[in-house]
């Protein structure tokens, strides 16, 4: 068990203020591991009676492979179903059924895919599907831990999957800590993945929601399928529409018990409770968790790109574009670098992409630049453009290239450079307000390899200079490692 | 790497729109907690001598300065013939430099202090965010009162931002949910401000005078309210104000003429044909606005229905139940004035859109027809009160309610009887005024969706029904 300080320097423009804050922050926030692996991160906020509760795992669909792509998702929706306690009138009567279910629903699945399946053995088998859900229904408790949650006065109760992390959150007044303890130490260790194969098709209409009937989704779902040939970060985290309607049962219990254990797992607490009460409790009901096995390394490597890649999405919209650039991820010294990179081009009114395509040129509306699609494996710098009706595609390329020319042949000035540093680090600053932001950064950069980044960060970030982002820019901008996507209604 | 981690959270997924104890054999839910103790945060609030009204929590925590404020005016009073006026008002004013200082001037000062600023108009207010760095308060003070009392509206700014809306009208049929929510608002309120939106003719007649107009009709000390937290000291923030808004006179303000809201049209239903597979399905018609008494007991039955979650009918129904949706709610949009809107809506793959639709609608005559159950009742008072806490959670929060609270003249002690009103809600309640404020005889449906997939069936629902084409005025 080790208790670790929160540090954060500032550079010089504001030492003072900055240094306050951190050193406030910096009796707070403490770092602790239980034997079996859980890391637990607690800062006290004694302002509201509320508490902000994180819990993450280092596990996401970057993990999965093509047998099983999605299942990190899907399993995230299963872990609302309840336990054996939770969400059932009685689970020894429930239990049978949930094995008949399991059963005609694998039968199902099974056949359906098959040629030479007889229609009318499939339909039978639907029908009795239905018949057993209903009767299963009359067993349920229908989502009761948001029930339970929710009476107590939970707020925000949800879950998030993304390409590199799971995580499940809740904010609970402060004192309802126990009961988020007690409920989540049971979800990890008894959790029935009931309503299996109705779940599934709420995530096909999230899919059908958020990707295929929305023209960005399907325009970056289309970028990563193209950038990236090798890595699992080329793939949707929501699985693609043949992955979903194929997984299984046993594949998502399977994806639960090899991941979701101590040694993966970082919980995150901040607001209003007593740290040694806190650790005592997480201690108590998620201590006699079995450690578990680390989630394996992704082994796939991206080559890399010796070209640049098109690709073009036809979609009842106005045209959008996006292009993206190969980088390497955190905290390789080429990323922070691409940090000031990425908000000297595309961050506020004053940033150069924006001055020149949207205001000179007036060639877009709207720009963005951001890192894509994870964090844990290198990714890519992603510039979101959104042109103007009367501007073609090409003459916006030309413009954007103009401006990534520039960072490699033009020094940047002193000023720049120093504005950019202060945007950033007064956005993490930002982030810092509310118990849930904060609760949500640290557990997120803990997962990703810890939080005391977030420590080191400021020293880094202030050691780059001009010079080393006009090399970054020289090292990567080129045309070889860039994939263009553009998507409208045209086949241009 | 810090923005890759969070930009990325809109592509993240998020589940919804959201071993026993040791020792001891009880369920989680039947544990002893302590209580809670909760205290109504002491906000400071004060009027100034020309009649700016002020709202002021302190917070030393971090060496930041947030600061909120509302402006009376809005998208309300735009004249029909120059619908979007008000938002364009405020871009212009955001984007288009004041006193001194021009557009690029004003951008690069704010920028270069990392400060974050923004203006947007709503219904029925001019709203303008400022976040600062502590010790940038005074410098950041000063642009703030150049732009209430002196902005340039500068000409190349305000064609930029023209072309920028111009551009938004070519766009508005991009994404199914929007359409569907533009046309439910048009088909509640035909001919009012509330369901109109930007045309292009409209756009190319605004000019520099309507702005100066606006400006001049509504940007008054006695018209703009003010909230600031953070690490400001109250008698630092007074000298300020004093030294900076002293000589700013107030002026007698014109009345709000609030165009009346046009006559319930009858039920029916609206198609749109749209390329994709899932069907966006929004339903609705006018509501309440604050000033109704049944303001809390209809949230209330409105949670039952579907604003709880997963604790609502709909979303038990339509998702959990039948694997129909990802999302599926309700809500009231509590007008602060004229009525708003009562909204339901979901996506549902086209071919089940009539099944959900039909679901909707039936879970809404329910609430009419049958007595919601004791269990149901409980849990949604239970939800709203324990969770009225969070209402506090973060100090900018707390004090920019304060001002909406004051802006939009709410009862006193509006928050501090808040709960026992709730309480006091029974089952009786809940179906009168379910039968009250949902009209099922004037619900306006919107389906955009691929319309072969589902016409034929929806026709079948016994209401009128209208195939809208998707065109760009």
């Amino acid at each position: 068990m080790s208790r670790k300080i929160f540090l954060f320097c500032f550079s010089l423009l504001f030492v003072l203020p900055a240094l306050l804050f951190a050193q406030s922050l910096a009796e707070k926030v403490q770092e602790y591991h239980l034997d079996n692996g859980l890391t637990l991160l607690l800062v006290e906020r004694h302002a509201s009676p509320t508490v902000a509760a994180y819990i993450s795992f280092k596990v996401g669909s970057v993990n999965e492979n093509s047998q099983y792509r999605g299942v990190a998702h899907l399993l995230e929706h299963m872990l609302f179903k309840g336990t054996k306690i939770f969400g059932t009138k009685d689970y020894q009567q429930e239990e049978p059924l949930l094995k008949k279910i399991a059963g005609v629903g694998g039968r199902i699945d099974l056949l359906k895919g098959r040629s030479d399946t007889d229609p009318q053995e499939l339909q039978q088998l639907q029908m009795q599907l239905t018949a057993l859900q209903k009767e299963h229904r009359q067993l349920l408790v229908k989502d009761e831990f948001s029930k339970v949650y929710a009476e107590n006065g939970g707020v925000g109760y949800n879950a998030f999957t993304g390409k590199d992390q799971t995580t499940y959150l809740i904010n609970l007044p402060a004192n309802k800590l126990e009961l988020w303890a007690a409920i989540e130490s049971d979800r990890l260790q008894n959790a029935v993945l009931r309503e299996f194969y109705t779940e599934r098709e709420v995530v096909r209409e999230e899919r059908r929601r958020s990707y295929e009937s929305s023209p960005s989704g399907m325009l970056y779902e289309t970028l990563l399928a193209t950038a990236f040939k090798v890595h699992p970060y080329r793939y949707p985290i929501i699985g693609w529409e043949c992955d979903i309607e194929n997984l299984t049962l046993e594949e998502t219990q399977t994806f639960l018990r090899n991941y979701y254990s101590p040694v993966n797992m970082v919980i995150t607490l901040v607001g209003d409770f007593k740290s040694a009460a806190a650790l005592a409790l997480v201690k108590r009901y998620f201590g006699p968790l079995k450690p578990g096995l680390p989630v394996p390394e992704v082994v796939d490597q991206e080559p890399l790109q010796n070209g640049e890649r098109r690709v073009r999405v036809i979609f009842d919209a106005e045209p959008q574009l996006l292009v993206a650039y190969h980088k390497p991820t955190m905290p390789h010294r080429d990323d922070y670098a691409f940090d000031i990179l990425m908000q000297i081009l595309g961050e506020g009114r004053t940033s150069r992409l924006y001055q020149s395509l949207v205001v000179e040129k007036q060639l877009v509306t709207g720009v963005s630049v951001f890192g894509a699609p994870g964090s844990r494996y290198n990714n890519l710098m992603t510039i979101a453009l959104t042109p103007r009706r009367s501007c073609s595609c090409v003459d916006i390329e030309s413009a954007l290239y103009a401006e990534l020319e520039r960072l490699q042949t033009e020094p940047i000035s002193a000023a720049e450079i120093e504005k950019a540093r202060h945007q950033i680090l007064t956005t993490i600053l930002r982030r810092l307000q509310g118990n849930s932001g904060l609760a949500r950064m640290l557990s997120s950069y803990e997962v990703l390899g810890g939080w005391k980044y977030l420590v080191e960060y400021e020293k880094e970030l202030n050691s780059m200079t001009a010079a080393d982002v006009m090399d970054v820019a020289k090292r990567y901008l080129q045309a070889h490692n860039r994939t263009v996507a553009t998507l409208g209604r045209g086949g241009v | 790497m810090y923005r890759a981690v969070f930009v990325l959270l809109t592509f993240l997924l998020l589940f919804g729109c959201s071993q026993p104890p040791v020792a001891q054999q009880l369920r989680p839910d039947q544990l002893d907690f302590p209580p809670l103790e909760f205290h109504f945060p002491q906000i400071v609030t004060q009027e100034l001598d020309n009649g700016m009204k002020l709202y002021l929590k302190e917070d030393h925590e971090l060496p930041l300065v947030e600061m909120t404020l509302m402006v009376g005016g809005g998208s309300i009073l735009d004249p029909l013939e120059k619908t979007g006026l008000s938002e364009f008002f405020a871009e212009v004013l955001a984007t288009g430099g004041a006193g001194e200082l021009t557009a690029a001037e004003l951008e690069a000062e704010l920028e270069g202090r990392a400060a974050e600023l923004s203006v947007t108009s709503s219904d029925y207010a001019y709203e303008i965010h400022l976040s600062l760095h502590r010790q940038d308060l005074r410098r950041g003070f000063e642009i703030l009162c150049d732009l209430l009392r002196r902005p340039r509206f500068e000409a190349e700014r305000l064609e930029l931002a023209r072309k920028q809306l111009l551009e938004s009208i070519h766009r508005k049929n991009d994404a199914p949910g929007s359409i569907a929510r533009r046309l439910l608002s048009e088909a509640i309120y035909p001919q009012h401000p509330f369901g109109s939106v930007p045309a292009v003719a409209a756009v190319n007649s605004f000019s520099r005078v309507d702005l100066i107009d606006l400006h001049e009709r509504y940007f008054h000390p006695n018209n703009v309210w003010m909230a600031v937290s953070g690490a400001v000291e109250q008698a630092e923030l007074m000298v300020l104000l004093q030294q900076l808004l002293a000589d700013w006179q107030p002026v007698q303000l014109p009345d709000m003429q609030l165009p009346e809201l046009p006559s319930a049209p009858p039920a029916r239903v609206f198609i749109v044909d749209k390329a994709v597979p899932q069907t966006s399905i929004m339903m609705g018609h006018a509501g309440i606005s604050k000033d109704n008494p049944d303001l809390l007991p209809l949230q209330v039955a409105n949670y039952i229905l579907g604003g709880g979650g997963f604790n609502s009918r709909m979303m038990r129904e339509v998702r959990s139940n039948r694997g129909l949706a990802y999302s599926v709610y309700s809500y009231f949009q509590i007008g602060r004035h004229l009525p708003g809107m009562f909204i339901a809506a979901s996506e549902t793959k086209c071919g089940s859109t009539s099944e959900v639709v039909s679901l909707m609608r039936e879970l809404m005559q329910q609430m009419i027809d049958e007595q919601v159950s004791l269990a149901e009742l409980a849990l949604a008072k239970q939800s709203m009160i324990n969770s009225f806490v969070f209402a506090f959670n973060d100090t900018h929060a707390v004090v920019s309610r304060k001002l909406r609270l004051g802006f939009y003249a709410y009862p006193e002690r509006y928050l501090e009887t808040y709960r026992e009103k709730i309480a006091a809600v029974t089952v009786a309640d809940v179906q009168r005024v379910a039968q009250q404020y949902l009209r099922p005889e004037q619900l306006q449906i919107v389906l955009v969706g691929t319309t072969a997939d589902f016409a034929k069936d929806v026709g079948g629902c016994g209401l009128p029904l209208q195939r809208v084409p998707l065109t760009i005025h």
